[in-house]
């Protein structure tokens, strides 16, 4: 039989794995690839995040490797840090803009060399990198369907890789290295915890699972889906594509767009290290001040508050909830809010969440208080120690 | 015009215009009466750019490359004093004559039409109408060509912003005392086809013909294109006046030229630009080909914008706007053909001094579309449509040896020609040009002395206009007004700050008519860049 382009979901190289590991059966669709949502109970693998160590296939992310004399070039075209500042081996989480510095995508970018750089996101950016390198000396090439990539989050995620004989004492949150040949290992997660991230091509996928797996029992390993990790990252305060701002080129509305400003995320733009796309924009909307602002919220109750309206003085309506969580590891009802300016920035008193509540088919309104969060729900030292002990 | 470069230059300037083609100079003369020390640059070793004179034979001056006036912006010549001693320009008026193979041409004078025996033409009440209400809403855009046109820029969320939109609020409102009539008709015929348009009251002959030619003159498209209304209203804009300078082209380039040097500019030629300097997000001067850097804290570039881009570096646009530059539109369709002739031509059943007149070859709007068609294919048209003018016959100071100069126009010649522009190439586009002309003509061949053939390509590798087109830029509904030359960067301001775009490229477009150069100035003014 010739083959064909596959029809429908297609299965990343660590599937055979997850096929009969898989409870749940809850699959979902990660850009074209079967992803799991959970594979086993929810809460199992959410208490695994926090208190044992976990895989999770981070397969279907797109990946771009975009090489060459202009690569520093480019890479810093496109983004709003300055990546000039980054070392060699190192690991940069990166915003990108449209030309009005509303956000494109954010995502993590790998740094080999000045030459060489691997940028991994949510969305699809093929033809976006290549027009950003129009006119520099570079190659891009889409590796999302040869690289495979784990997640191994948790306490003890250091220790398991001990046990399989994977040595990274030294590495400290966002340092990579090849480890072994063939193996690329990054400090990095969306947990904000202590976590690694493991590269490697297509046909070493399985025996690096199989590997990881063989020296987990002992520290709690289980393989886990979507549902528990967007937990722990709202947990950690991290936005999510999607959820928490609308990449701009899916944006089919005007207005939609959000800038890193808006986003909070001030501190990632570098306006001295010249231009990148989206400065001018973003260099006024910092003089104006953006339409919107992302905040952490808690809110009163234990109700989650995925999407509820939020209000002024109980009266006037001035965001939404983009994220709602209960956290289980803090107690808290969390989320993360979009609020119109000037509302969860100068101010923060008298906010009020809607949120319903359905006792055995009837309905029940009430406004929980609304409470701005500077800091993190989540914060562990033990994902910064290095080098790690087994927590 | 040859400039003297001053004994002591400044080291830097207040602004440097990149290209002395007349809306660089427009640009430079208006900054300079303003008080402004202004450097203008020409990598030729003449200005003028697309408008100037060539000297063919001994002291036989043709047109070489544009060789009428017809679209001069009465603002601009106010204020540069063009036609007074200052900037002496005079303009010889002339009529139309749209050519028929049969010899049954068309006069057409001051907007109405008739037939060789002075008789009024059958369908002149038909054609004066159309022609009286293109001209009326033609003025209407004209007003807008003084204007930067109305910014989109953030979407609609900023269309509240109406400061910006001003210029379209004039328009708007100018539209409401129109009556509700013609507001309608403007607004349907805004983007709708000359050769409909035309067709609907006019038969297809000579008449409806010279009209479809000028709408599509420069433009890559056929007057059965959408928005071929538009551009014949763009040439109407002004007033429609056909004319001649006195002393040719290069007197416009003269006048142009010394309106800037009398306010005190400096122009130097045989300086090319190689690289816009930029420092901090803000243009800061030039390099010359040559190495030699000269300071600014703003530069204007004449040029087509994707130069423009170039020069600077694509490092300071924005990734959208280099996707827009690069398929910025604009492939020239128009080949110039100058010749000198030993005496004047014969044109059967021209009478009188009508040979004296423009000469439009576009026997019918059927023929126009016609000879859109080869383009396409990258093919040279067959049969031609042909602007001609002897400005010899009404201007004797150019020749001498009673000598004469057709300079003719040929449109939809391709710029890609399949092949290349090769010497065999030119030859044969001039054996067409010869051909087409005999037919109306006959006894042109013996007559020629000498004769210059200009392609498209050759016309951009002259004056650097991309793809040698006319505008510089399709005049297309998506590259005008608030997108010309493209989306976002219609303020003339062009990525880094101080650094603007000044020529054809730029509202309102092209033609010599100056507007874009003195709005490029105008908005450097009120963007205070040179404080
Ligand atoms: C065949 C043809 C016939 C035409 N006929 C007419 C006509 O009859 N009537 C009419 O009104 N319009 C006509 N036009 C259109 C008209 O000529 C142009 O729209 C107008 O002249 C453009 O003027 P400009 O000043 O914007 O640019 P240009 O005249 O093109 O000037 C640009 C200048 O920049 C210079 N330059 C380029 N690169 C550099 C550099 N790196 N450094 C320094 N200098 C540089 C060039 O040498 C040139 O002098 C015609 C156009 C064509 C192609």
């Amino acid at each position: 039989m010739s083959k064909h382009v596959p029809i429908g979901l297609i299965e990343t190289p660590f599937h055979p794995r997850l096929e009969p590991l898989s409870r749940a059966k809850k699959w979902m669709n990660w850009a074209g690839y079967i992803s799991a949502g959970v594979m086993d109970t929810l809460e199992f693998e959410y208490f695994a995040i926090r208190n044992q160590t976990t895989l999770f296939d981070i397969s279907p992310m797109h990946k771009y490797r975009i090489k060459g004399k202009d690569a520093l070039l480019v890479v810093n075209r496109l983004v709003t840090r300055d990546i000039g500042k980054i070392r060699d081996g190192r690991v940069s989480y990166v915003l990108w803009c449209d030309e009005d510095g509303n956000l494109i995508d954010d995502g993590t970018l790998f740094r080999y060399s000045a030459q060489d750089f691997r940028l991994c996101c949510q969305e699809s950016m093929l033809t976006w990198l290549i027009d950003t390198a129009w006119g520099f000396e570079v190659t891009i090439k889409d590796e999302s369907h040869n690289v495979a990539a784990l997640s191994l989050q948790g306490p003890t995620s250091y220790s398991l890789l001990s046990d399989a004989g994977i040595s990274v004492g030294d590495m400290k949150p966002f340092d990579w290295c090849e480890v072994e040949p063939g193996l690329w290992i990054s400090r990095t997660g969306f947990t904000g915890d202590l976590g690694y991230e493991l590269w490697t091509s297509n046909d070493q996928a399985l025996a690096l699972w199989d590997r990881l797996w063989g020296a987990g029992h002992h520290w709690g390993l289980r393989a886990i889906g979507f549902e528990a990790l967007n937990i722990c990252r709202i947990e950690a305060g991290f936005m999510a594509a999607g959820f928490d701002f609308q990449p701009v080129h899916h944006a089919v509305r005007l207005g939609r767009g959000r800038s890193p400003i808006a986003l909070g995320a001030s501190k990632m733009i570098d306006f001295k290290k010249g231009h990148f796309n989206g400065r001018r924009a973003l260099l006024t909307e910092a003089q104006t001040g953006p339409s919107h602002h992302l905040r952490k919220i808690d809110i009163g109750g234990f109700k989650p508050a995925d999407g509820a309206l939020i209000y002024y003085k109980k009266k006037h309506e001035v965001g939404h909830v983009t994220s709602g969580v209960w956290s289980p590891t803090t107690k808290r009802n969390i989320a993360l809010a979009e609020f119109k300016a000037p509302y969860g920035d100068t101010i923060k008193n008298d906010l009020w969440a809607e949120i319903y509540i359905n006792k055995e088919g009837q309905w029940d309104k009430r406004l929980v208080r609304v409470e701005i969060e500077n800091k993190p729900f989540f914060q562990n030292a033990r994902s910064r120690a290095t080098p790690p002990k087994p927590f | 015009m040859q400039a003297k470069e001053n004994m002591m230059p400044p080291k830097t300037y207040d602004a440097i215009v990149i290209g002395a083609g007349h809306n660089g100079l427009a640009a430079a003369a208006t900054l300079a009466r303003k008080g402004h020390a202004v450097l203008v640059l020409e990598a030729q070793s003449s200005i003028g750019g697309m408008a100037k004179n060539v000297e063919l034979m001994k002291g036989v001056f043709a047109p070489e490359i544009a060789h009428l006036l017809y679209n001069i912006n009465p603002t601009v010549a106010r204020e540069l004093g063009l036609g007074t001693i200052f900037a002496p320009l005079d303009l010889i008026s002339l009529a139309t004559v749209s050519l028929s193979p049969s010899g049954d041409h068309v006069l057409i004078k001051d907007g109405t039409p008739q037939d060789m025996a002075g008789k009024s033409h059958p369908e002149a009440a038909k054609y004066t109408e159309i022609y009286q209400r293109l001209t009326k809403f033609a003025g209407l855009l004209g007003q807008m060509s003084t204007k930067t046109p109305p910014s989109l820029a953030g979407g609609i969320k900023d269309i509240t912003d109406l400061a910006q939109a001003a210029g379209l609020t004039k328009i708007g409102l100018n539209l409401k005392l129109m009556g509700k009539k013609d507001m309608r008709e403007f607004l349907r015929v805004l983007l709708s086809n000359i050769y409909d348009h035309l067709l609907d009251d006019l038969t297809d002959s000579p008449l409806s013909g010279a009209l479809a030619a000028d709408a599509v003159r420069g433009a890559y498209a056929g007057p059965r294109a959408p928005g071929t209304v538009f551009t014949l209203m763009y040439r109407l804009g002004n007033g429609a006046m056909v004319t001649l300078p006195k002393g040719g082209m290069g007197a416009v380039a003269d006048a142009f030229g010394k309106a800037a040097s009398n306010s005190g500019v400096t122009i130097r030629t045989d300086a090319k630009v190689a690289k816009v300097m930029v420092t901090d997000d803000r243009a800061t001067g030039v390099q010359l080909g040559s190495g030699e850097v000269i300071m600014a804290k703003a530069v204007l570039s004449n040029l087509g914008p994707k130069s423009t881009m170039m020069l600077a570096g694509v490092e300071h646009y924005d990734v959208e706007a280099t996707r827009r530059l690069r398929h910025h539109r604009a492939k020239g369709t128009t080949a110039k053909v100058n010749l000198v002739l030993s005496e004047v031509p014969e044109f059967t059943g021209l009478k009188g001094d009508l040979t004296h007149a423009r000469l439009i070859i576009a026997p019918s709007a059927t023929y126009v579309e016609r000879a859109f068609n080869p383009v396409k294919y990258g093919e040279l048209p067959q049969d031609p449509v042909i602007e001609a003018v002897i400005p010899t016959l009404s201007d004797a100071s150019i020749t001498t040896d009673g000598k004469h100069i057709l300079s003719a126009i040929l449109s939809f010649v391709p710029y890609n020609l399949k092949g290349g522009w090769s010497d065999a190439a030119r030859q044969e586009l001039r054996e067409i040009a010869i051909k087409t002309l005999e037919t109306y003509a006959p006894n042109i061949r013996a007559l020629i002395l000498e004769a210059q053939v200009l392609s498209p390509a050759d016309i951009e590798t002259l004056t650097g206009a991309p793809g040698g087109h006319w505008h510089h830029g399709e005049m297309g509904i998506d590259q005008v007004l608030t997108n010309r030359p493209a989306n976002q960067l219609a303020h003339y301001r062009f990525g880094p700050a101080g650094y603007y775009l000044c020529g054809a490229t730029a509202h309102p477009g092209g033609d010599v008519m100056g507007a874009a150069g003195r709005n490029a100035a105008m908005q450097v003014i009120k963007d205070g860049v040179l404080k």
